[in-house]
């Protein structure tokens, strides 16, 4: 479980990135935190593994306390995955890439040539185990490197952006891998403004603007208020926009729900 | 490293700011000469109080101030070695003590003097005089392209840091060989973006045109006014005052 | 006569074994907005740099067949002068702006066509004017959003007077306001300046309506030209994966062409639409 209660935070001398931030997120939960720019998201997502510490109040992350541990020991619980694969990527194969952080979190050699085989099966690099990550394409990278978060198992899978600079089947794959960790009893949580892929695909969301928590919940509840998304400098997903443009009397993110609506109103007309 | 504090250009509007690079890069140099020719603790006190005034007119304080307590580091360092080297090559204590002194004041006064100058001169302002001062183009394009890409390295070793310290990687742990080690997957991933960077930027600055004229116009142009002329007048005649001392006085 | 003119072309990559372009039969006029979209690894990238020529004059690789530019051909003139012709915009915001300031930026390219520095004052006053970003003149790259950047490398480019301007799918690093806005002033430009725009883009729910041409490359192939509408409702699209906006899954859904024969690319008119559909 996470556990974020008060917490402020500020970069030097500037106004907080965090203010009052209270957050909970049970385990097994599949959960989107948005918002836009600078609204706190990744300053956020820093305090679940320790990179940051919170200036006031707590941050428990499955009963620990961040303060009183390491980003290695946290991390070992919490896998992070940045935005950009090319800021992590340094091995001179996809293999020992794979085996960096088990090696780090000191596993036995048979564990680690064990949980790497599993992520070349998993993440389709088998072809590419001696290859350099260099010599990946962006997609391929982009996969290496959440794999080579995935690949020692924590418990909590974090991911910035993730589908920054993906094709819509690349998304869609991504999203599959998601829900399928995320039914293995994974907590996974993504930061990303991609209210797209959201609407899509992640139940719960967390709202965030200038450094505040502004609304937390069902995901097809908060992403059809339109003034909270204006507050939050967020574009309306598509759907919603189409339930507003046709005046449905319950605007939804869902296509099945839309598209009914949309025929009941038009036999509506009819009748 | 506070010492770097020197070299933190922010924009201003004093009188020193507005000052041709070119003048003050003849101060640079000439009191730079000074400090280096001369070992009397007292001249060398007075080449470095004489930076004060310029300090003061350019509002430059804060940032010279972290900038001299942070040599105070490297001054014990510098005293304990040339203390050392002068004992060793059969100084006398006295001499030993004086010289160590001398040494420290010096490295002071040369950092209050670097200090002034890249404090109150912006990269564009100098680029555009070495522009001035004929070296080639590509020269001082590189040195602009330095200063522009400075701070993007920086945010960059930070969020390659984060990304390896999420996967385990612990910087400041084991001995100085293994810390060394330890750094080396931060570093693989700065080099290789780098160089993805000036690939790309090379793109960039092809289709933009680069290198269509070997004339190249400039928009911008520096010239100098009255108070680069008195400046520099200042600078040449203590300077030239200071020598005289040596030359007639045989104060060294 | 068309602004760009692509013939039979056919590139590969220095040491790859597989070719990133086959074959690709291109024309756009002068004016029009063509939006270009398409899986990962299409080809587009490709694509756009083959346009002003940095492929193959500083890439290498192997290049057949002809690419011509306002009457250029892109092999036989140095980057430099096909980059006067088509100005090209590059996905990453900040490795594309290497200058100390905004201004400094802009004015790089006409410095370095010496034109005299009163042409050169003009042009930047006038696409800093355009591009929406004057109060950002003395800025550094390095304090502006993602957004402002790619603003500030439009008007770079803006300053060498292109025909036409070839974006690389420019708000892929950019929050969706921004890249809305982006996408916005683009159109602008497009018609008040009658410049022609070439824009890789994955987020077709926000440009589709706004271009005149949609074209799709698979697999360093293009495989569809046309219309948005068209494009966007054929089968090969949806087979393709293409992010296809949910206006047009929905009007699939509602059988809307069978009922009134449009098909609509926003929500708005999808809406009218709906309204229209008389009992």
């Amino acid at each position: 479980m996470i556990r974020l209660e008060d917490v402020t935070f500020s970069y030097a001398s500037s106004k907080p990135a965090l203010s009052h931030v209270t957050l909970e997120i049970s385990d097994g939960e599949f959960v989107a935190i948005i918002g836009e720019n600078g609204a706190g998201k990744t300053t956020l997502v820093k305090h679940l593994n320790g990179l940051l510490k919170p200036e006031s109040g707590r941050v428990l992350v499955c009963g620990v306390d961040s303060r009183e541990t390491t980003v290695a020991t946290l991390a070992r619980k919490v896998g992070l995955v940045f935005q950009n694969p090319d800021h992590q990527l340094f091995a001179e194969t996809v293999e020992k890439e794979l085996a960096f952080a088990l090696v780090n979190f000191g596993m036995p050699k048979e564990k680690v040539s064990e949980k790497v085989e599993w992520a070349l099966e998993e993440f389709e690099l088998k072809q590419y185990r001696s290859r350099s990550p260099f010599l990946l394409s962006g997609g391929e990278r982009k996969r290496l490197a959440l794999a080579s978060v995935l690949c020692y198992d924590p418990e909590i899978v974090i991911l910035d952006e993730p589908t920054t600079g993906q094709d819509s089947r690349q998304k869609h794959r991504l999203a599959s891998l998601l829900k399928r960790l995320n039914e293995q009893g994974k907590t996974v949580l993504i930061v990303t403004h991609d209210i797209e892929f959201v609407s899509d695909y992640i139940p719960r969301v967390v709202v965030m603007s200038g450094g505040k928590l502004v609304a937390d919940g069902p995901t097809g509840e908060c992403l059809t208020r339109l003034e909270l998304l204006e507050r939050a400098s967020l574009i309306s997903p598509q759907l919603a926009e189409i339930s507003w443009d046709l005046g449905l009397k319950s605007p939804s993110i869902d296509l099945d729900f839309v598209v009914a609506g949309i025929n009941e109103m038009i036999r509506g007309l009819h009748g | 490293m506070k010492v770097l504090a020197g070299f933190d250009y922010r924009r201003g509007k004093t009188p020193i700011h507005k000052l041709d690079p070119r003048s003050k890069l003849v101060y640079l140099v000439l009191y730079s000469a000074l400090t280096v020719y001369f070992k009397n603790p007292l001249i060398l006190l007075l080449l470095f109080v004489s930076t004060i005034p310029i300090v003061s007119v350019g509002k430059i304080w804060g940032r010279w101030g972290i900038s001299i307590k942070g040599s105070v580091f490297f001054i014990s360092f510098i005293f304990i070695f040339n203390f050392i080297a002068q004992v060793l090559s059969g100084s006398t204590m006295a001499d030993a003590v004086l010289s160590g002194i001398s040494m420290s004041i010096r490295f002071v006064a040369l950092i209050s003097i670097f200090a002034t100058f890249f404090l109150t001169t912006s990269p564009e302002e100098l680029t555009q005089s070495m522009v001035q001062l004929k070296i080639p183009y590509d020269y001082a394009l590189t040195f602009n392209m330095a200063m522009r890409f400075v701070p993007t390295l920086g945010k960059e070793a930070g969020h390659i840091m984060d990304a390896q310290k999420s996967r385990g990687l612990e910087l400041e742990k084991g001995n100085l060989m293994t810390r060394i080690r330890n750094y080396i997957p931060v570093l693989i991933p700065l080099i290789i973006s780098s160089f993805r960077r000036a690939e790309l930027v090379a793109d960039a600055m092809e289709s933009r045109a680069f290198g269509a004229s070997k004339k190249r116009t400039s928009l911008y142009v520096l010239t100098m006014g009255s108070n680069d002329y008195l400046f520099i007048a200042i600078s040449a005649l203590s300077f030239l005052l200071l020598l005289s001392l040596n030359l007639f006085a045989g104060i060294a | 006569m068309p602004i760009i003119e692509v013939q039979s072309l056919y590139y590969s990559y220095p040491g790859s074994k597989e070719p990133s372009l086959i074959d690709i039969n291109f024309k756009a006029n002068e004016g029009e907005f063509v939006v270009i979209s398409g899986p990962s690894g299409c080809g587009k990238t490709t694509f756009c740099r083959a346009l002003n020529g940095i492929i193959p004059v500083s890439y290498g690789g192997e290049f057949k067949g002809s690419v011509v530019v306002d009457g250029l051909e892109t092999t036989k003139h140095q980057v430099y002068e096909i980059a006067q012709k088509v100005a090209l915009v590059f996905q990453n915001p900040e490795n594309q702006l290497f200058c100390t300031s905004v201004e400094r930026e802009v004015a790089f390219g006409p410095e370095n066509l010496a034109l005299s520095r009163e042409e050169i004052r003009c042009r930047v006053d006038e696409a800093l004017e355009m591009v929406g970003i004057s109060h950002l003149r003395e800025k550094s790259p390095d304090e502006l959003s993602g957004g402002e950047q790619q603003k500030v490398a439009i008007a770079a480019l803006l300053t060498m007077r292109p025909k036409v301007l070839v974006l690389d799918e420019p708000t892929a690093n950019l929050d969706p306001l921004s890249a809305r806005s982006f996408l916005k002033l683009l159109a602008r430009l497009n018609e008040e300046m009658g410049v022609t725009v070439l824009l890789v883009e994955h987020r077709l729910e926000m440009v589709s309506h706004l271009a005149d041409r949609c074209v799709i490359f698979d697999g360093g192939k293009i495989v569809l030209d046309g219309p948005p509408r068209e494009v966007l409702y054929s089968d090969t699209a949806s087979r393709l994966g293409i992010g296809v906006p949910k206006a047009v899954l929905v009007a699939k859904r509602l059988k809307l062409q069978e009922i009134t024969k449009a098909k609509p690319l926003t929500s708005w008119e999808l809406a009218d639409l709906v309204r229209g559909i008389k009992p």
